[in-house]
């Protein structure tokens, strides 16, 4: 087993030891390479000011996906490359496209958020999406400014993408790739420091081997909450699992009627494959955290953090999704229905981890609607999620699941509300009906974020916004895209 | 002092003059490249680092402090306390003029607000000291908090802002009210915010004996170099605090903070450099904020929307130990005329830090009620709200009589107006619905902010080689000092400004005045400006009483400089360089001296403001209450712009922090420990790039002959007044329901109990 890790920082190979398995690539940055570049905001994943690019060999090419160093462990880079806004430039000192639109447009005033920005931009250039404002606005999403009102910034990205010029990062790439090969882990990597163990399996049959060991061990995924336990809740787990490493553990793979989802696969790996068949589940995901938080985080990991505010159980129970839980060489399948205990608690048994999501596919017929309301259009913690599966045969309801988030302790099915329109005609005495059931089946609570008399009338309200996007008397969608970014 | 390589500007058109340019930054590419060193980007050999244990009470004190565990923990050198501590020259509980702020620097074992740092861990590093600072686990006698305005004693304070009478009247209120034909009483109330700018507080502080350097984000360097000599009790002069760049101001970097201070202490009671950088959770607490207020306005009008009165009360808040009230009322000043008028303040004390000068202080609290209650009054008149403000358009300033130095507005309006579409906007709310079925409202608000200048310092030198150098200890927290004041300084020496060397952002240069109140372009730039036609003149001196000279002579005609030579002004084919002049001086450079501060003569006479107007748009669900403005367009007139771009920038900056007053920013506090319940930026809500609406600032033309010699009035506090209000407004019109409880919630706009 490897003890140290290794990657390339730019150009360069790196081994570094650990002494705390939770040191983030930020500190590592900021201190130990002295690249300063990289600044910190927040340590809490929200202002991007620490944004760098992590790349993978993907299909025989580079892939760069960006990422917040303030929550990501440095342990986790092992076998990747991590670079920075020193890392932009060509070979020559010419700045990269990005930097020089971000100049040109006088896209930063103060400075300190404009590394990060410049990091997602490029990263953002390089994915080659064509920069809609919807599409920068959602690059952009996790990089907060509180000087330049954004509007330069977005200009910026329109220009940065329309230059024509190569992108830097692309000049060595095939040197890069044979570099990455070369000190690509073929160990399971394990630092064991006064009692604390970051333990990274390469194998589900290790991972379990492991869960079983050590049960009590923090399981790390995409980082985007454990990180936020280790720099801001300031603790210091004793045993790290990592199960970014594992092969085969992020796969997707479709079936005939399901979509199989690896429980590391990040958001935006699954994202493109499920909306596909659920296009508003995409729109959803599109909303949760920002681009750098979903490139770390994933789907397994929303599920088994239990939060009841979080974003996809909404549409996962309302899909009625299946999951996939081993322990040892056992495994066993269960509804994410019935999943959750309590607040904050699973069914999990001790040294048992969640291995797959199971989406059925869509049935003939089968309408999908997923709405997530926050104050904040982007970046921002839901008041109430909402999401309905609904099956109409000759006007009739003839399927109907329905998901809620930020109504009751954990995210919830209601089942009373299924039960009233199930084999009715899709109708106003209907929609009443399922409003009754929905009054019955949940007491929401008033915080921060929303009052309860407000999460009883938004809620209500979605299924109403259901109705008349999908009745036969309906008016359409109309409202959907209703906060849909400026032009 | 640290070399700051700022990019060579782009060729340009010049005619005859580097002011009026739109560069883009100069120092862009170091930002951009991450070059830009910020101030907890530095390491200085030895550093050990510092992190502040803060009290998780409001108020009470602290009993124990688990010093043995802390000192325990591996890496951990020192935990300063109150008892621990290097001694202080002056009590930090002193306050001898009205920019001097208390301070918490371990005097006691008091707490007197949630977020009060109670001891500093300093270890070999962070997370060591990170963790002794944990381990500390403070215990405390706790008392009860006081978090809202019910839970203490109202008061008038003795002044209000920078040393403003807490009241002001003119005519007779009640009497006007009373003999109105419409009146209409409003209470609006704002909640506590905190600057927040992108990089906290952070400071990297190292003794070499009684000298001290400081690497540290400072808005006003001259006065935390002489707080800091104050406290230490060392010469200023053995000082020195870089601050070229600012990771954003907003207010909370304009006196020197008392975390900044920590880390000073910190240094001396090791003695190794020390850097302490604030957590984004303890940014919420020591270094500042918006204090809350509860506005009621009283306005009587004329059937035909003539204004009577217009009575601006604000109950505000300020800490238990410390006086900053925020002057809200003091925004209804200078916009609307009114035969009679009064600005009124009552104020509680809470167990919070200090509030202190926020982008806008005042104006920004006060505009979004102010520009709220106008609008009501014009509905209660049936008047389109713009025909209304018009009608009430002040020729003179409504609080003092005075004439306006310039005052652009009706262009404002009229600009602003135009481009917005206005005239389209139906009178009755609740009217507009987009294709969507959404509702739409459309709203309006005037911005307003003084026209202040303090008092500033610099120097300017011609060099050998002809080439000039300014010398200014301004500050960049973004507003673009390196650059704008650089294009002045260029004018000034008669250069152009790729010849001009520009030093800015340093205690050891000329005191150039704080950036803030929106006066720092103006302050130090005049100060510049005064540098270079001294140099000049000395120039001149040489040259014309020099025979050999082209311009031997000139005297009474007067040069003029251009381009590096000296012209005759009443024959320009005789001129020379000025390079060509030193020489024969035989000097190796010549420099002047210029300060700028606000004219008193021009200050009795005239009453000095920029002026904007700010058009919006909201679309509304009302079934979810949720809502998005969907175009702001401002047009703002403020004097002569040194530099369009960044004064756009400005604009559109300050714009996004109305829609921030109006829809997003809140400190939630818990009533019953007194912490701020979203102390992080996830649940902080500033704006995203999503929020942003179709944008536009339109640069009015405005001269301004009285207001400095350079007619530059300030631009980056004013437009986030007018613009909350707008926002506040076209909600009104989109939904005829007027929320005074800001910023405005979904529970609010869906008209459900909050």
């Amino acid at each position: 087993m490897g003890a140290t890790v290794r990657f390339l920082l730019g150009e360069a190979e790196r081994e570094i030891a650990l002494a705390d398995p939770t040191r983030t690539v930020l500190d590592y940055l900021r201190t130990d390479e002295r690249r300063t570049g990289t600044k910190e905001g927040c340590a809490e994943g929200d202002c991007g000011a620490c944004t760098v690019l992590l790349g993978e060999a993907r299909d025989g090419a580079m892939r760069y996906r960006a990422v917040n160093a303030c929550i990501a462990f440095a342990a986790t880079l092992d076998g990747k490359q991590l670079l920075s806004v020193e890392d932009l430039a060509a070979a020559d000192g010419t700045p990269h496209p990005v930097q020089r639109a971000m100049v040109a447009q006088h896209a930063s005033q103060c400075g300190f958020c404009t590394p990060g920005f410049v990091m997602a931009l490029a990263a953002f250039r390089l994915a080659g999406a064509a920069p809609t404002r919807a599409a920068i606005d959602d690059a952009l999403a996790g990089n907060l400014c509180r000087c330049t009102g954004y509007r330069p910034i977005i200009d910026a990205a329109r220009a940065a993408c329309a230059d024509p010029a190569p992108d830097p990062l692309r000049a060595n790439e095939s040197a890069t790739l044979a570099r990455l090969q070369a000190l690509a882990p073929r160990t399971s990597l394990a630092i064991v420091r006064d009692g604390r163990r970051f333990l990274a399996p390469r194998s589900i049959a290790e991972l379990a081997a492991l869960c079983e060991e050590f049960p009590e061990a923090t399981r790390l995924a995409g980082g985007t909450d454990v990180g936020l336990a280790v720099t801001k809740a300031l603790q210091d787990p004793a045993c790290v699992i990592a199960l970014g490493a594992v092969c085969g553990l992020d796969a997707i793979e479709e079936s005939a009627h399901t979509i199989t989802i690896g429980a590391t696969a990040t958001y935006s790996d699954a994202a493109p494959v499920i909306a596909r068949h659920y296009p508003d589940f995409g729109e959803l995901i599109r909303r949760i955290g920002s681009v750098q938080v979903r490139n770390a985080a994933t789907l397994g990991g929303n599920i088994v953090n239990a939060s009841p505010i979080g974003d996809t159980m909404p549409a996962l129970l309302a899909l009625d999704a299946r999951l996939i839980l081993r322990r040892g060489s056992a495994v066993r399948e269960l509804p994410l229905a019935g999943f959750y205990r309590g607040y904050r608690e699973t069914v999990l048994a001790p040294g048992e981890f969640l291995e797959r999501v199971v989406l059925p596919k869509p049935a003939p017929g089968q309408i999908f609607r997923a709405y997530k309301l926050s104050k904040r259009f982007d970046q921002d913690i839901s008041a109430v999620c909402a999401a309905f599966a609904l099956t109409l045969e000759a006007g009739r309801v003839s399927g109907f699941g329905a998901g809620f988030g930020g109504l009751a302790a954990t995210p919830a099915r209601a089942p009373a509300i299924e039960a009233a329109v199930l084999g009715r005609r899709w109708d106003e005495a209907t929609l009443a009906a399922a409003g009754e059931a929905f009054d019955a089946s949940f007491t929401p609570l008033s915080d921060m974020r929303a009052s309860g008399a407000y999460r009883r009338l938004a809620g209500r309200n979605l299924l109403r916004k259901l109705y008349l996007e999908t009745a036969p008397s309906g008016s359409g969608r109309a409202r959907t895209r209703i906060l849909e970014p400026a032009p | 002092m640290a070399e700051i390589a700022l990019s060579t500007a782009p060729a340009h058109l010049r005619h005859g003059s580097n002011s009026g340019q739109p560069l883009t930054r100069r120092d862009g590419l170091l930002k951009v490249t991450g070059a830009a060193r910020f101030a907890a980007d530095h390491h200085p050999p030895g550093l050990l680092h510092a992190v502040i244990a803060a009290s998780t009470i409001a108020r009470g004190r602290v009993v124990s402090l688990d010093l043995a565990a802390a000192m325990a923990h591996p890496g951990v050198v020192a935990v300063m306390t109150p008892a621990h501590k290097p001694p202080l020259a002056a009590d930090p509980d002193a306050k001898t003029n009205p920019f001097m702020f208390r301070l918490d620097l371990l005097q006691n074992d008091r707490v007197r607000y949630a977020g009060q740092p109670i001891a500093v861990v300093i270890a070999e590093t962070l997370e060591a000291a990170t963790e002794g600072a944990a381990l500390l686990a403070p215990r405390y006698q706790r008392e009860p908090a006081r978090v809202g305005f019910e839970d203490a004693t109202v008061f008038t304070p003795p002044a209000v802002g920078v040393g403003s009478p807490a009241e002001v009247v003119v005519g007779d209120v009640a009497a006007e009210l009373a003999a109105a034909r419409l009146r209409i009483e409003a209470t609006y109330e704002t909640p506590a915010q905190y600057h927040n700018p992108i990089e906290p507080h952070a400071i990297v502080a190292a003794w070499d004996g009684e000298k001290l350097s400081v690497d540290t984000p400072s808005q006003g360097l001259a006065m935390a170099r002489a707080r800091i000599a104050g406290l230490f009790g060392i010469p200023a002069e053995n000082i020195e605090i870089r601050s070229p760049f600012l990771g954003g101001g907003f207010g909370c970097k304009g006196m020197l903070s008392g975390p900044q201070v920590l880390g000073i202490m910190a240094a001396r009671l090791v003695g190794w450099p020390v850097k302490l950088v604030l957590r984004r959770e303890q940014m919420f607490g020591p270094v500042g904020h918006r204090a809350p207020s509860r506005q009621t306005l009283r306005l009587g009008a004329e059937a035909g929307g003539r204004l009577r009165a217009l009575d601006h009360h604000t109950l505000t808040a300020s800490s238990t130990f410390d006086d900053f009230f925020e002057p809200a009322s003091n925004a209804s000043h200078t916009l609307y005329a009114s035969p009679a008028l009064r600005s009124a303040h009552e104020a509680v004390r809470l167990d919070t830090g200090t509030p202190l000068f926020m982008r806008a202080p005042g104006e920004a609290t006060g505009s979004i009620a102010l520009e709220s209650a106008i609008d009501e009054m014009a509905a209660a008149c049936a008047m389109d709200p713009l025909a209304f403000r018009l009608e009430n358009y002040a020729e003179v300033e409504p609080i003092s009589g005075k004439p306006f130095s310039s005052k652009a507005l009706r262009e404002c309006y009229a600009r602003g107006a135009e481009r917005f579409g206005w005239t389209a906007r139906p009178l009755a709310p609740g009217a507009m619905r987009d294709e969507a079925g959404l509702l739409v409202g459309w709203g309006v608000g005037t911005a307003t902010f003084p026209a202040l200048m303090f008092q500033g310092q610099a120097r300017a030198v011609i060099r050998a080689d002809g080439t000039g150098l300014i010398e200014c200890g301004a500050q960049d927290m973004g507003q673009g000092a390196w650059t704008a004041l650089a294009q002045i300084g260029a004018d000034g020496l008669g250069l152009d400004l790729e010849q001009v060397e520009f030093r800015a952002g340093s205690s050891d240069l000329p005191d150039a005045g704080i950036a803030g109140g929106s006066a720092h372009t103006a302050t130090a730039g005049m100060a510049i400006h005064a540098a270079g036609a001294d140099a000049i003149g000395r120039l001149a001196a040489l040259a014309t009483g020099d025979e050999r000279s082209a311009l031997f002579g000139a005297g009474n005609a007067g040069v003029i400089a251009r381009a590096g030579r000296l012209y005759r002004r009443d024959d320009e084919t005789r001129s020379e360089r000025y390079a060509d002049i030193l020489a024969r001086a035989g000097l190796f450079e010549i420099d002047g001296r210029g300060s700028g501060a606000a004219d008193p003569v021009a200050l009795a006479r005239y009453a000095m403001h920029a002026h904007g107007a700010v058009f919006a748009e909201v679309k509304i669900d009302p079934e979810f209450g949720q809502i998005r403005v969907s175009r702001l367009v401002g047009a703002f007139a403020a004097g002569r712009l040194v530099n369009p771009r960044l004064v756009r920038s400005q604009y559109y900056g300050g714009m996004i922090w109305g829609v921030s007053f109006a829809l997003h920013e809140r400190a939630v506090v818990d009533p019953r420990s007194g912490r701020v319940m979203n102390a992080n930026l996830a649940e902080y809500r500033v704006p995203v790039n999503a929020d942003v609406p179709s944008l536009e600032a339109i640069l009015v033309e405005e001269e301004d002959p009285h207001v400095n010699a350079l007619g530059i009035k300030g631009v980056g506090e004013i437009a986030i007044t007018g613009s909350a209000g707008a926002i506040a407004n076209a909600i009104w019109h989109a939904t005829g329901r007027r929320l005074r409880r800001f910023p405005v919630t979904l529970e609010q706009v869906a008209g459900v109990a909050g």
